[in-house]
Order: C-alpha cells, then structure tokens, then sequence
C-alpha cells in the first residue's frame, strides 16, 4: 500500500497499485532486494546473525533520525539542530538518571521533554522572525550544543542503569535488535498521525501552501511550531537509540555538533519520497529508505571500500533522489497543466 | 483575404489521452483586432501556445506573412516578430519595471547592463499605458493590476508584427482598460495583427472586429467579421446552447442586525474611517479601482492585518479577531481570496482536502481521529451541489478547471457553514458557464442567510448581484447607495463618485 500520505492517487486499489509503483516505495524495494542479493553472493558475513543484528540496530536508529527529520521538511523547512537535539536530549536522561537518581521511565520523559522544548524553541524563533529555518536551526545547532558543553563540562554518562543496557543489548530471534522495533512504533504513530488525525493532516495542509492554509482558519503557526517540536522529540529518541549502541551517553557521540546526523537525517526521507518543498510526507518510504541505506553502507564496508568512498556513494544517492524527486514533481505538473 | 498575416490552417494538437486541438483554423489580418473565444478547455490556450512556440502542432500549419513557420521554442517566435502576454504572470519579481522589460535585450554600455537607458527606454511604454511608475521600481512592490501592464508593456517593447494577449484585462480597472485599448488600436492602425483573448464580451465587442471561436478543440466558427453577431450569438457559439437568463429578485427578509459591521475602523494598511454594515440575507458590492483597498480591508476584518481603530460588530456583538483562525471558527467568517491558485486553495492536494480543510477540527473523534471516509463524507454533498466536475474527490485540485477551482474555494465555506462570506474577486478568467453557475451560487446563498461582502471590479456583475453597493478610494468609503439593478444609473453614480 502506498503510504504517501498527502497523495491524491489512493482513490481505488488499483490507483493504489499504481501510487505505489510510481512513488518511491517500489524502487527502494527493488533496490534493498538487489543490493541485498549481491551482498549475501558477493561479501562472506552479510547474513550472519552478528551482521543482521547490527544492520537492525543501525536501521532502528538512523530510520527514527530519518522520521524526525521527516517531521520537519513538512513544513518546507529543516532542522540542522536535530543531531545537536538528540545528544542534548540523550546528555539529559544521562543527567536525571545519575545525577537526579531517577527511575528509567521519568529519566526517559524527561529527556523527550527536554527534545520537544529545543526543537519547540526553533519552532517559536521560526514563526515569530519569519527567518528560515536553515539560519535558525544553523545558529541553534551552535547553541544547543555548546550550552550541553559547557553544563555538563563534556562529562558522559556512562553508568547506566542494568535495564537500560540490557534493553540495548537484547537480541529478538538472536539476530533483531530490539531498537529496530522502536522504529517501527515510531513509524506507526507517525503513520497514524498523517492519516488518520486532523492534527496531521491541518500539519500537511499548513506546509502544502501556508498562506493557503492560513485563510482556511487553521493556525498554522501553532502548527509549525509542534512540527519542530516533534521533531526534537523524535530527535531524543534518536539520540537515547544512539546511546544505547553505544552502552554510554557521550557528547561526541553524534560527531561534532551533532553533524554526523545530517546526510542520514535529508537522505533516507528524501529516499522515501517526502518533498522538500513541504507538505507530502512518506512514513513507510523513510523506513524502507533507512533499510536502504544501511544495507548499502554495511555491504560496502564489507566489501572493505573506505569509508570516504562510502560517504561520497551516499552524497550521490542523496543528489540523485532530489533530481528524481524533481523530474516526478515537473511531470506532474506537466500532466497538470495539460487537462 | 489579401492581406492575412498569420494563418493557422488544419491545425491538431494530442496531449496523453486529450484532442486539445482538432483541425482549427485560424486567420488573423495586417491591422485586424481578432478576438478569440472560447471556454475554458476549449483550446484556446493550446492554440495560443502553438503561435508562440511553446508547443508545436502534431499536423497541420502555421503560416506567417506567407511562409511556413514551425518554431521549436519560445525563442524562436519572439525573433519571427510574436509577442505574447500569457494568462500566467512571466515577472522576475526582484527586478525592476526597467530590468524586466528589457530582459529580451538589455542595453549594455562597456558591457555592462545600462540602467539609464533601460529607463529611458521603459519610460515610454509605461507613458503609453498610463501607467506612472518610476521604471526603477522593483515589480514586487506592484499590485497585480501594474503587474499585467507592465507586462503588456514588455510585449510592446518587442515591436512585434503579431501580439498575443491572452485575458490581458483579467486584473485590470476600467480606466487602466481603455488606456490598453487605445494603445492597441493604435498599433493596428500602424498594422501589427492582435490576437486578443478574453471572458469579457463586453470588452471583445468593444475592441475586435474579427471572431474566431472554439468549442471542444474545434472551430465553431473561423475569422468571421464580428459586424453583424450579437452577444447572444457568441454566447451560443461558445457554449452550444443559450445563455441563462439571470435577473437577482430584492432580498425578501433581512436580519434584524448586520451579520458583519464596522464602525469607524481604521487599520495599520492605512484604512480611515470605514463604516460598512452587511446584513444576513444580502449582498453588498464593494466597488473600487485597483489600489483602492478593498482586499486589504478584507484582509484586516478576517484578522490577517491589524485594526488600529473603530469597531468591528459580528451578529451585533463587539469582536476582537486577534487571527485568521479566530475569524473563521469563532466568528463564523470565509473568505475567498482573488488569488485562487495561490492563496485561495492548495493546488498540490485533493478537492476532498481543500473543502474539509478548514472544518477537519470539527470532524475529528477523540483524540482528533479523522479518517478519510469521514473526510469524504463530508466533502461530497458540496461536491454534488455545486456541480464541481472532478474524476474523484482525491483529485488534485490543480488538475481541475478555473471555473471548478473556485467551486472548491466557495464550497469550503458552505461545508463550514460560514455565516459571512467575504468573496473576492470571484469570476476573475472564468468561463461563461461557471460564472452564471457561481453568480446563482451567491444569490442563493445570501437569500438563504449569508451575509455576503462582494469584492468585484465587474461592474456588470457587481450590479447584477448586489443589494447595496459602496465604493471605495484611497482606503476610505467615499459613497454608499441602495443598488435598484438599474446599469446605467448605478453605473454613473460608481464612476461620478470615483471620478466627479
């Protein structure tokens, strides 16, 4: 089923066949399925449990970065802070559970809470100076991250409690991570909220054409401003997921100010199909673009290129996937403006 | 004919699954004002875009002064002596009147670009038009009125042999119309052949002397002498059938108070003075030339500007509307924004989503569950009553005609139950039929309750529809009066108190 959620072609079964086909949904099938093949032929170790494993752990959390993300650009706008949101978040659930000597669950909260403020901050500095959001979450990104800097002194966490590591460390089936099903709860409560709440479709509408959106009486201020927001919650989870890999809560954990998220955070939703000119969003395209992704980059470590070939295949992905995105979208307008 | 210039002959044009053009003749004279008219869909664009070069035929000819011609682009046409003014605006809004206009062909000196000479050069076709404006001035600060003169301007500066004006007066007062007029005239009388594109008869009888008419991608007739045809004639040429006959009866019953008042209201736009009152049950006309302030005033009464001064009344009750939001789901306000395809509706979605945008809060379950059924649901008895011609409500809206594009815009508020409806603009490049479809769609409305502010610079329209009309200048009401729907004293009186 095609997942694209603003989409207008889901009248039918069959339309619904054809979204799909033409959506982005198809071709990041076909391509997981083909890279996987050449993988498990060409590399020894692709389908070991211990690379299965690690392959469901890095998809659970660079897919939930993804969808936080993803929960930006519909507003036509984007977070640079989100990797800076993630650690500060992270750094807070640190903090309530060694210094606070909280339990799991509210240290949790807490750090959700603290994503949803930052990214909320954004939101409000966005609405109310009319910048973009690219200046606003550029200079955020510096402060967020330098202000976790210098109230903790650079200090991480790293005695966690036992459930919390044991949750990270937990294999499901003795391959699957346990942080890949967190990115699929995610995925469904996103999913959820684009198609069958009003809140997520007035979050559309409003970053389809805002203007627009603004004189059918939705206030689309307040909307932005919880597009951000949920996308710095979405961001602390990312960043609690990148933490237990890890088995510690680090500053550096998401390289310098939280910039190692950001080619993952614009590649896999734009892989997925979600326009960077707001408003149409896909929450199945994201994971499966995670999926992408990570088998992708897994294969050709283990096919031993450099990691500096890796990145570079990943930058051409990504400029590949826009201009794709931009053909399709000047198609549609084509046959728009045709009938 | 001797002397014809440009001569489209067997012409057909196939997009995927669509005839846009079926044979379609076309013959337009040295010196000849030719009208050519059609509802929308009829072709009319397509042909325009095969003389321009932005499409090219898949059989057939087009012949200029003689010769075969087949431009490949745009381009080509400009340099063959064709010079367009397209429905769509084609301004790089951050330059300047100047920098636009001679964006074909710039002036260079040292070879650098030559402002001073671009000025004096944009200087007289901006005289010639009428229009006042320092050619230094960037286009973004232009009302949409200045905006299709200066690019009408841009046309003339091309001293093209053929001109194609498609809708050029869609946004334009009177005044500013007749100046056009006068200037187009003159070029014929120097001979370039006009093609000239519009909805409005009124201007087609007044200016062209030749009509070609489409229906469906073919002919229903080819260059004929307009000489002779009635209004009625056209009308069932373009449509096929007889235009309805419309006469608005005075309202039967009013609200006791106005549904909508202001009083004395200023506004930080610049507004002085406003006092307005609309009852349930009519529709007052709000008249004024470009720049008058009419939108703007809109604007500030649905929240989206700041009101400095005055009151503002809603059902008799003082109101504070602090947003848009507050207007629409509090005070019960829709308004219909000129603007259609940009601030009027959200092209990229379906109709199904534009009609329930702006009541999905009052749709929604628990926890705000929504789901597109209930949506559609929702949406489809307006779908049905207005007769919007759409394959499915998932349609996306940007696929559907002008005319079916603003059914959308209007049927948003019915689904709302907006009990005051500001419209504005509302049958700007409209075809025939949905414009006498929507003109009803008001009545009805207003007779069942709604109060309605109408916003229109069709003075015939404006005259048809309103029960009171008041006519703006310079941001202030400088006259108000009960309409009797008689034209031609109600039509002096608007022009005695914007001109007397």
């Amino acid at each position: 089923m095609a997942v694209t959620v603003a989409n207008a072609r889901r009248a039918r079964l069959p339309a619904a066949l054809g979204g799909a086909l033409r959506s982005n949904v198809a071709g990041l099938v076909i391509g997981i399925a083909v890279f996987t093949l050449a993988f498990a032929l060409y590399t020894s170790g692709f389908t070991s449990r211990i690379n299965i494993y690690s392959l469901s752990r890095s998809i659970g959390i660079n897919g939930v970065v993804g969808l936080a993300m993803m929960a930006v650009l519909v507003t036509g706008g984007l977070n640079l802070a989100l990797g800076a949101i993630g650690v500060c978040s992270a750094m807070v659930v640190g903090w309530a559970l060694q210094a606070l000597g909280l339990g799991v669950a509210p240290a949790l909260l807490l750090g959700l809470i603290a994503g949803a403020a930052l990214g909320a901050i954004n939101g409000l500095i966005v609405v109310t100076t009319r910048l973009h959001s690219f200046v606003v979450t550029l200079a955020t990104m510096s402060i967020f991250f330098g202000g976790m800097v210098l109230l903790s002194g650079a200090q991480g966490f790293n005695a966690l409690p036992p459930g919390l590591t044991g949750f990270g460390r937990m294999r499901l089936f003795g391959m699957i991570s346990p942080l890949l099903i967190v990115l699929l709860i995610v995925g469904f409560a996103l999913f959820y909220l684009y198609r069958f709440t009003a809140l997520g479709r007035e979050m559309l509408a409003a970053g389809a054409n805002p203007v627009a959106a603004k004189l059918a009486g939705l206030p689309v201020e307040r909307l932005f401003v919880l597009c951000h927001a949920l996308s710095g919650a979405l961001g602390a989870v990312a960043g609690v997921l990148a933490s237990l890999r890890n088995g510690a809560i680090v500053p550096s954990m998401a390289g310098p100010l939280g910039s190692d998220w950001l080619l993952p955070a614009f590649l896999i939703p734009v892989l997925g199909g979600t326009l960077l000119t707001g408003g149409e969003v896909s929450v199945l395209g994201t994971v499966l673009g995670a999926v992408f992704v990570e088998v992708m980059t897994s294969g050709l470590y283990m096919l031993q290129i450099g990691e500096f070939w890796i990145q570079t295949a990943l930058g051409l992905v990504l400029l590949g996937a826009i201009l794709l995105e931009r053909a399709r979208a000047g198609m549609a307008l084509a046959r728009g403006r045709q009938s | 004919m001797s002397d014809a210039f440009v001569v489209v002959s067997e012409a057909s044009k196939a997009f995927v699954g669509v005839q846009a053009l079926d044979r379609v003749n076309l013959s337009v004279g040295r010196g000849q004002i030719h009208a050519l008219l059609g509802e929308n869909g009829a072709g009319k664009s397509t042909l325009i875009k095969i003389l321009t070069g932005v499409h090219q035929p898949d059989a057939g000819e087009v012949r200029l002064d003689g010769r075969p011609v087949r431009f490949r682009n745009p381009r080509e046409a400009i340099g063959a002596g064709i010079g367009a003014v397209h429905q769509e605006r084609n301004l790089i809004t951050r330059f300047s009147i100047a920098e636009n206009i001679t964006l074909e062909n710039p002036p260079r000196r040292f070879g650098m670009f030559d402002a001073a000479a671009a000025a004096n050069a944009t200087a007289k076709w901006l005289k010639l038009l009428g229009l006042e404006l320092n050619p230094g001035t960037p286009v973004v600060r232009l009302s949409v009125a200045q905006m299709q003169l200066v690019e009408i301007a841009k046309a003339l500066s091309l001293e093209s042999r053929f001109l194609v004006l498609d809708e050029p007066t869609s946004s334009l007062t009177p005044h500013e119309t007749r100046a056009l007029f006068t200037v187009l005239r003159r070029l014929a009388q120097d001979g370039v052949a006009i093609l000239f594109v519009s909805h409005k008869l009124e201007e087609v009888f007044e200016l062209c002397s030749h009509v070609t008419v489409l229906r469906d991608g073919r002919n229903a007739c080819a260059s004929q002498p307009l000489a002779g045809l009635t209004r009625g004639d056209i009308v069932r040429l373009m449509i096929g059938r007889e235009e309805a006959v419309f006469a608005a009866a005075p309202p039967a019953s009013l609200g006791a108070a106005p549904a909508l008042e202001l009083r004395g209201v200023a506004t930080a736009l610049g507004h002085r003075d406003i006092s307005l009152a609309v009852r349930g049950g009519e529709i007052l006309g709000l008249y004024g030339l470009v720049g008058a302030g009419r939108s703007e005033l809109a604007r500030a009464v649905i929240g989206a500007a700041r009101i400095t001064g005055g009151e503002v009344l809603v059902q008799g009750r003082r109101a504070r509307i602090r947003d848009v939001t507050a207007a629409v789901r509090r005070f019960g306000i829709g308004y219909v924004s000129e603007d259609r395809k940009g601030e009027g509706l959200i092209l990229q979605l379906s109709v199904a989503t534009n009609i329930a945008a702006a009541i999905w809060h009052r749709l929604a379950r628990l926890l705000g569950f929504l789901t597109r059924r209930m949506q559609d649901a929702a949406a489809t008895p307006f779908v049905r009553a207005l007769d919007i011609r759409t394959p499915s409500l998932a349609q996306r809206v940007a696929n559907l005609s002008g005319g079916n594009q603003q059914k959308v815009s209007v049927a948003k508020w019915l689904a709302a139950k907006s009990r005051i409806l500001i419209v504005d603009e509302p049958t700007v490049g409209i075809d025939i039929r949905s414009k006498a479809f929507l003109h009803e769609l008001l009545l009805r409305l207003a007779r069942d309750g709604t109060a309605v502010l109408l916003i229109s610079s069709d003075m015939p329209e404006l005259i048809a529809l309103a029960d009171r009309i008041a006519v703006m200048k310079e941001f202030q009401v400088i006259d108000s009066f009960d309409n009797t729907r008689d034209y031609a004293a109600a039509s002096a009186r608007i022009m005695q108190a914007i001109h007397g």
